[in-house]
């Protein structure tokens, strides 16, 4: 059974455009499975950012995020590689919960107590 | 900073609090780049509880600071 992930990248930004896309090739070829020959759903590059705080003595770092489909015993490996590779200076890795969540419950006037239960109304 | 009466991100109407939308996010820090606290902000706990996780995300991937050393 495959599941979605979402994971974002922070490369050095002194990398060139095509490092970053050999590095991410590389590693994604590692969610290869029967079920999900093309594990990159969507690849965003949000380009070079400056940090809110220096990683690795570095103010700036250039920001990937990839919706990726896979099946889980892919994933150890895949953060192993992602780990070694000395481009990389912080990555995240996170279940694709859908984010098509159901839209917010109508409020009611009186509702500034969330806390409350529902089956006491 | 006086409570509100109601949930500052229901009245946004966002359902889902993103980890990567840092500038949602940032109101709700503090100058200091604490979490603010709902006593403070009046978020309701649904929304408290998926903005905690959101900022320790975005401080992971250093989109919000840990905290903010004023000049």
């Amino acid at each position: 059974m495959s599941r979605r992930y979402e994971v974002v990248y922070i490369f050095d930004a002194s990398r060139e455009e095509a490092q970053v896309n050999e590095a991410l090739d590389r590693h994604h070829k590692l969610l290869k499975t029967d079920a999900t020959p093309e594990p990159v759903v969507n690849l965003s590059h949000w380009g070079v950012r400056t940090l809110a705080y220096p990683i690795r003595r570095k103010e700036t770092g250039y920001y990937v995020v990839a919706d990726l489909s896979t099946e889980p015993p892919q994933l150890p490996e895949f953060e192993r590689s992602i780990k070694l590779d000395e481009s990389i200076i912080r990555h995240l890795v996170v279940v694709n919960e859908g984010r098509v969540s159901p839209p917010p419950r109508e409020r009611r006037d009186d509702d500034d107590d969330d806390d409350m239960r529902d089956d006491d109304e | 900073m006086r409570r509100s009466k109601s949930c500052p991100v229901c009245e946004m109407g966002i359902h889902w609090l993103d980890y990567k939308d840092e500038k949602t996010l940032s109101r709700f820090i503090t100058d200091r780049g604490k979490i603010l606290p709902s006593r403070l902000s009046g978020m309701c706990a649904r929304h408290q509880r998926q903005m905690c996780i959101a900022i320790k995300r975005a401080r992971h991937l250093a989109l919000l600071p840990f905290i903010k050393v004023s000049a």
